[in-house]
C-alpha cells in the first residue's frame, strides 16, 4: 500500500515507467499468440537486447567502444552446440557456453583494455576476427564453414528437480525471455552497484580513478569480462533456437549489430540497447518488404541518429515527448 | 624452399604489400592528423576499384588517366564525407565518428550494387603492361612490377609532400598538436577536409590499381578493411613509416605463408598482430 | 537516473500493432482459387550477389510461364523472394516469414552452411524446399538419405559434377601426370579437391599430386597461390574458388603466364554465367590457350533441344542475359513442384512428396528424375572447354563437351 500510494504521487516519469514496464511484460508474455515468425523474430530481438546491454556496460558505462563483441557470443554458441551435440541438456549447453565466452574475454581482454579509444577499438575487431578465422579453419571441431548443424533444443534438466522439453518454440522462446530479462536485470545491478559507479568514473576520468589507488586496468577488465559473458550468453542462446551455429555470428559485421541498437535507442542510458534492438529487428523487417537495398537504409538512419538523435529513441522520447505530456498533464490540471 | 623461389615469390609478396601500403598510408595519414579512423576505408578502395573500371572500359579513357580519375573521385567522394558530415561530429566521442564512417560503408556497399550491379567487374588488361618478364628464369607479371613501381612512386612523393612542403609541415604539425597549429593561425577545419580527402585518394587509387587483376564486387568494401586495421596497428596508428614496414610485413607473410605453412594463411595475419601489440602496444614504430 | 521512462508505452504500442499487422495471414482461411505461393531465398547482398538474382529471376520466370498457361490447377503462381545474405539464422527466420505469408513451398538456397542449417527445420515448417544451388553432398546424403528429412528435394547437381566428373573427363589423358590443388578453404574446397584426387587416383594411380594451397573466403590475390603451384610444373590445375574469385583469379594466373606450362586448368564453377561474363575477353584473346575447362550445374547451350533453346531465347529477352544455372535450376525446381502437385491433385507437403519422389521431369537441362533415396535430382550436364565465338554466343561459353551419364559420377547409396 505504501508503496502504491508513493506511485500515485511520483512523478509523470515513474508512473509511465511502471506501467510501460508492465505493459512490455504482458506485450512480451503474449508473443506466442502471434505465431511462429512473430516469436521467431521477438526472441532474436530479447537475445539481441542481451547482447547490445553486455556492450553498452563496455561502451557508456565504462568508455570502451567494442567492435569484437561477436567472438564471446560466438564462443558461447559454439560452446553451448558442442555440448549439446555430446550431451542432451539445455543447463549444461548454456551454462558451458556462458563459462568458455567468459574466459575467453577474460584471455583478450587481458590483452586488449591497456589500450585506450581507437586503439581498443580495432584491437577487438581484429581479435574478433581471429576467432571468426578459427572457428573457420578449425574444421574438425567447429565444422568449418559448414557450422554445426542438427543441434539438439535439448530440454531443460536440473537432475531431481525438474525435466521441461523445449523442443516446441514457444516453450523455448519463454526460455529465451527469462534468461534474457535476468542477464540483463544482473547488468542492471552492476551498473547501480559500486563497481558501476566505479566504471563510470573510469570513463569520465582516468587520472582521478587512479589518484585514489584504483586499478584502471583491473576494473575495465572486469568490465570487459562481464560483457563477454552476457553476450556468450546471448550466444548460447541463440544456438539451440536455429539448432544451428555457423561462422557467420563471428564476423565483425556482427559485432556491429549491438553497436547500431545501442545507438538506435540511445547511448548513456540502459534501456536504449533494448529499445534499439526492437527498433533494429522491425526496421529491417519492415525495409526488406520494400526493398532488396536494407543495408543502404540502415546505413541512411546511422548516419541521421549520429548526426541529429544522437541520443537514439530514449532521448527523443525523454527531451520532447515527455515534456509535451507534462504540459498537457499540467494543462489538464494534473 | 629454393633461393629462386623465395625471391619470386618475395617480389610477389612486395606487389602485395604495395596495395596494403598505399590503403594504410591514407589510413593513418587520416588518423594522425583527425584522430579518426576511417571505416568506410575500405569502401573507398572498392569504390576507386568500380571508378577505374568506368572510365577504363565503360568509357574507354586511356588506362594512365583513368586511375588518376578514379583516385581524384575518391577524394572527392572522401571530401564529401568530411566537409558534410565527418565535420559536425570532431567534438563529439570518438564512438560517433566510428559510427558515422560505418553508416557510410552500409551505404556504399549498396550504392555499388546499384550503379555496377553485382557482377565480378573487371576490364580487359592495359597491352603495355600485359607481359611477363623472366626473373629468376621464371615468368613474373610486369604488372605487379608495375605496382610495386607506383608504391614506390607514392612513398617518394607523400616523404616529398610531407617532409619538404610547408604544407606538409603544416600537416605534421597540425597532427602533433592540434590547438597549437591553430592558434598559430592554420585553417584547421580546410585542412582537415585536405587530409581527409587526401586519405580517401590514396585508398582509392589502391582500388584503382587493382582493377586489372581483381574483380570489383559490392562486398570487398567490408573485407579488406580488416587486413588494412591490422596493417596499420602493426606499424603505429598515425606512424607512416610504420604502415608501410606494417604492409611489407603483411604482404610478404602472405606471399610466403603460401609457400611456407600452406594450412595457416589468414590466421597468421591475427597471430603476427597479437604478437606485435603484446610486446609492442603502440605498433612496432610507436604511434599516437 | 530518468532511465525506464516512457520508452516502454512506445515499445509497447509497437509490439501490438507490429503483432496484429503480422498477425492478419491468419486470420483469413486459405481457399481454393487462392494463388500458390512460392518463398525462394538466395543471396543478393555482397559479393555474390547475382547468385540471389538469378535464382529470383528463375523463379519470377516460372511463374509468368505458368501462368501464362493457367498456372497450377487453375490457381496463380506467386513468387516471394528474400535475401538470406548467405546467413543461417537470416535464412531461417525467412522461412519462418514465408510460412506466416502462407507459401506453400520454397526454393533456392545458395550457400551449403545454410541448406544444412535449413533443411532439418522444414519438418517442422511442413514445407517442401526444392534446392537449387547449395552444392553439398551432406544435404542428400546425410540429411535425406542417412536421417530421412523427407522434405528436401535438390533440383541441381551436386559437388559430385565439380569433383568426380573431371576424374573421368581427364581420366584417359596420358598427358596429364602431376596434379595440384588452388582450394577454396572450406567446406567446398576440401571436399571437391579430396573427392577429385581420389576417384582419379582409382583410375590412374600413376597420377601424382604436386602442389596443394588454399586460399580462404574473400582472397582478392591468389598471385603467391599460383605462383607456389607453377613452380611445381603441374599438367592439371584443379581450381575450386568460384564467382567473383574465379575471375580474378584466373586474370591473375593469365598474368603469372601459367597458361603456357600447364595442360588443364579445370574451374569447378566455370561455366556460371557470372563468371564467363567475366573472363570472355581473356577467352577471346586467347589468354588461357584453350586450356581452361569447365563445368556447371547447367550451361545454355546443352542440351541441344528445341525446349532448351526456347527457353534460353525467352530468358535473354525477358532478362537480357542469359540464364544462369541457379536460374534454370530454380525454374525446373518451380516446375517440377508444378507436376508433382498437378499428379497427385493436391498441394499439401505430404502429398506433393510422395509425388516428387521418382519424378521424371523434361526440363531445359534435358531430363531430371528426382531419385527417391535421396531426393537428388539426376540429370546429365557436359563439361567442356571454354571458348568464344561472338557468332555463336556475345560471352564465352563451353565447346568440346564432355558428356557423361549422371551415373557414372553421381555417387549413390549406401554413400560410404
Amino acid at each position: 500500500m505504501k508503496s502504491w500510494t508513493a506511485l500515485t504521487k511520483a512523478g509523470l516519469q515513474t508512473r509511465l515507467a511502471a506501467a510501460a514496464g508492465a505493459a512490455l511484460a504482458v506485450a512480451l508474455l503474449i508473443i506466442p499468440l502471434f505465431g511462429d515468425y512473430v516469436i521467431w523474430l521477438t526472441a532474436n530481438m530479447l537475445i539481441l537486447a542481451l547482447f547490445a546491454v553486455g556492450f553498452n556496460l563496455l561502451f557508456s558505462f565504462t568508455g570502451l567502444l567494442s567492435f569484437g563483441q561477436a567472438a564471446f557470443f560466438a564462443v558461447g554458441g559454439y560452446v553451448c552446440a558442442l555440448i549439446l551435440l555430446a550431451v542432451p541438456s539445455l543447463l549444461l549447453g548454456v551454462v558451458g557456453g556462458v563459462v568458455a565466452a567468459g574466459v575467453v574475454a577474460l584471455i583478450i581482454g587481458f590483452l586488449c583494455v591497456r589500450h585506450t579509444e581507437i586503439y581498443f577499438a580495432m584491437l577487438t575487431l581484429a581479435f574478433g576476427m581471429m576467432i571468426h578465422s578459427i572457428i573457420w579453419k578449425w574444421r574438425a571441431v567447429t565444422g568449418g564453414d559448414d557450422g554445426l548443424v542438427g543441434v539438439p533444443r535439448a530440454p531443460l534438466e536440473i537432475p531431481g528437480l525438474l525435466s521441461i522439453d523445449m523442443a516446441d518454440l514457444e516453450r523455448y522462446y519463454y526460455f529465451v525471455l527469462l534468461l534474457v530479462v535476468l542477464g540483463i536485470f544482473a547488468i542492471w545491478r552492476v551498473v547501480r552497484s559500486s563497481l558501476g559507479l566505479t566504471l563510470q568514473g573510469i570513463r569520465d576520468s582516468e587520472s582521478r580513478v587512479t589518484f585514489i589507488g584504483l586499478s584502471v586496468m583491473k576494473y575495465r577488465l572486469i568490465a570487459f569480462t562481464i560483457a563477454g559473458l552476457a553476450s556468450g550468453l546471448a550466444g548460447a542462446l541463440m544456438v539451440p533456437l536455429g539448432r544451428s551455429a555457423s561462422p557467420a555470428i563471428a564476423n565483425w559485421t556482427f559485432s556491429a549489430e549491438p553497436v547500431i541498437a545501442t545507438m538506435l535507442g540511445g547511448a548513456f542510458t540502459f534501456a536504449g540497447p533494448i529499445v534499439g534492438s526492437f527498433l533494429f529487428y522491425i526496421i529491417k523487417e519492415i525495409v526488406v518488404i520494400f526493398t532488396g537495398y536494407w543495408m543502404m537504409t540502415l546505413g541512411i538512419i546511422v548516419l541521421a541518429m549520429v548526426l541529429g538523435f544522437r541520443g537514439g529513441v530514449v532521448s527523443v522520447i525523454q527531451r520532447q515527448l515527455l515534456p509535451l505530456l507534462e504540459r498537457r498533464r499540467n494543462d489538464l490540471g494534473g | 624452399m629454393t633461393f629462386e623461389a623465395l625471391v619470386y615469390q618475395g617480389l610477389i609478396g612486395l606487389s602485395l604489400a604495395m596495395y596494403l601500403w598505399l590503403l594504410a598510408a591514407g589510413l593513418t595519414i587520416a588518423f594522425g592528423v583527425l584522430g579518426v579512423v576511417n571505416f568506410a576505408h575500405g569502401s573507398l578502395y572498392m569504390l576507386g576499384g568500380y571508378f577505374a573500371f568506368t572510365f577504363y572500359l565503360t568509357l574507354q579513357m586511356n588506362f594512365w588517366l583513368s586511375l588518376l580519375l578514379a583516385a581524384v573521385s575518391g577524394g572527392v567522394i572522401g571530401l564529401i564525407m568530411e566537409r558534410f558530415f565527418l565535420r559536425f561530429i570532431y567534438h563529439l566521442d570518438l564512438a560517433y565518428q566510428i559510427l558515422l564512417t560505418f553508416g557510410f560503408v552500409l551505404i556504399f556497399a549498396d550504392a555499388a550494387r546499384i550503379f555496377w550491379g553485382g557482377i565480378p567487374l573487371i576490364p580487359p588488361m592495359p597491352e603495355i603492361l600485359d607481359s611477363t618478364v623472366s626473373i629468376v628464369g621464371r615468368p613474373f607479371p610486369v604488372y605487379n612490377l608495375f605496382v610495386i613501381f607506383v608504391g614506390i612512386a607514392v612513398s617518394a612523393l607523400l616523404w616529398l609532400l610531407l617532409d619538404k612542403t610547408s604544407w606538409g609541415e603544416t600537416v605534421r604539425a597540425s597532427a602533433s598538436d592540434r590547438e597549437m597549429a591553430s592558434a598559430l593561425g592554420v585553417n584547421i577545419p580546410r585542412l582537415f577536409t585536405v587530409v581527409f580527402s587526401f586519405a580517401a585518394m590514396l585508398a582509392a587509387l589502391s582500388g584503382a590499381l587493382g582493377t586489372p587483376v581483381r574483380a570489383m564486387t559490392p562486398g570487398i568494401g567490408t573485407s579488406v578493411i580488416i587486413d588494412v586495421f591490422i596493417v596499420t596497428v602493426i606499424g603505429g596508428l598515425g606512424n607512416l613509416p610504420g604502415a608501410f614496414v606494417g604492409a611489407l610485413i603483411i604482404g610478404l607473410m602472405k606471399a610466403y605463408g603460401v609457400l611456407l605453412f600452406p594450412d595457416a594463411d589468414l590466421f597468421m595475419t591475427y597471430l603476427i598482430m597479437a604478437l606485435v601489440l603484446l610486446f609492442r602496444p603502440k605498433g612496432l614504430l610507436g604511434g599516437r | 537516473m530518468a532511465s525506464k521512462s516512457a520508452f516502454n508505452r512506445r515499445q509497447f504500442l509497437k509490439a501490438t500493432a507490429g503483432g496484429v499487422a503480422l498477425a492478419a495471414p491468419f486470420i483469413q482461411p486459405a481457399q481454393a482459387q487462392d494463388p500458390i505461393k512460392i518463398g525462394a531465398q538466395g543471396v543478393s547482398s555482397g559479393s555474390h550477389a547475382d547468385y540471389g538474382r538469378q535464382i529470383q529471376m528463375g523463379a519470377r520466370f516460372a511463374a509468368e510461364d505458368i501462368n501464362a498457361k493457367g498456372g497450377i490447377m487453375g490457381r496463380k503462381v506467386e513468387v516471394l523472394y528474400r535475401d538470406d545474405e548467405l546467413i543461417n539464422d537470416v535464412a531461417l527466420k525467412n522461412a519462418r516469414f514465408f510460412k506466416a505469408q502462407g507459401v506453400n513451398f520454397m526454393v533456392g538456397t545458395d550457400s551449403s552452411g545454410v541448406c544444412l542449417a535449413l533443411g532439418p527445420v522444414l519438418p517442422e515448417l511442413d514445407l517442401i524446399q526444392v534446392f537449387t544451388h547449395a552444392a553439398t553432398e551432406k544435404l542428400t546424403e546425410d540429411l535425406v538419405f542417412k536421417k530421412g528429412i523427407k522434405h528436401i528435394f535438390r533440383g541441381s547437381v551436386p559437388v559430385y559434377q565439380d569433383a568426380i566428373l573431371p576424374a573421368l573427363v581427364f581420366k584417359d589423358n596420358k598427358d596429364i601426370k602431376r596434379i595440384a590443388n588452388l582450394g577454396a578453404d572450406y567446406e567446398y574446397g576440401r571436399t571437391s579437391w579430396a573427392m577429385f584426387h581420389t576417384t582419379l587416383k582409382k583410375f590412374r594411380p600413376d597420377v601424382e599430386i604436386v602442389g596443394e594451397t588454399w586460399a580462404p573466403f574473400f582472397t582478392a590475390d591468389f598471385t603467391p597461390h599460383i605462383s607456389a603451384l607453377a613452380a611445381k610444373k603441374p599438367d592439371l590445375i584443379f581450381a575450386t574458388p568460384w564467382a567473383g574469385e574465379a575471375v580474378l583469379m584466373l586474370r591473375q594466373a593469365t598474368t603469372l603466364g601459367v597458361f603456357n606450362d600447364i595442360r588443364v586448368w579445370w574451374q569447378c564453377m566455370g561455366g556460371s554465367v557470372d563468371v564467363l561474363e567475366g573472363i570472355s575477353r581473356d577467352v577471346a584473346t586467347g589468354k588461357f590457350k584453350d586450356k581452361l575447362w569447365a563445368t556447371a550445374r547447367y550451361i545454355w547451350n546443352w542440351p541441344n533441344t528445341p525446349e532448351n533453346k526456347a527457353f534460353v531465347g525467352s530468358f535473354s529477352e525477358r532478362w537480357g542475359r542469359l540464364p544462369n544455372y541457379s536460374a534454370e535450376c530454380t525454374y525446373s525446381a518451380i516446375f517440377a513442384l508444378k507436376a508433382a502437385a498437378e499428379k497427385v491433385d493436391s498441394v499439401k507437403t505430404a502429398d506433393v512428396i510422395k509425388a516428387l519422389e521418382g519424378l521424371e521431369l523434361s526440363t531445359p537441362a534435358g531430363k531430371r528424375v528426382y531419385r527417391p533415396e535421396d531426393h537428388q535430382a539426376v540429370y546429365n550436364v557436359p563439361a567442356g572447354r571454354v571458348t568464344y565465338n561472338k557468332e555463336v554466343a556475345p560471352i564465352a561459353y563451353l565447346t568440346d563437351l564432355k558428356v557423361f551419364p549422371a551415373s557414372d559420377y553421381f555417387r549413390n547409396p549406401p554413400f560410404n
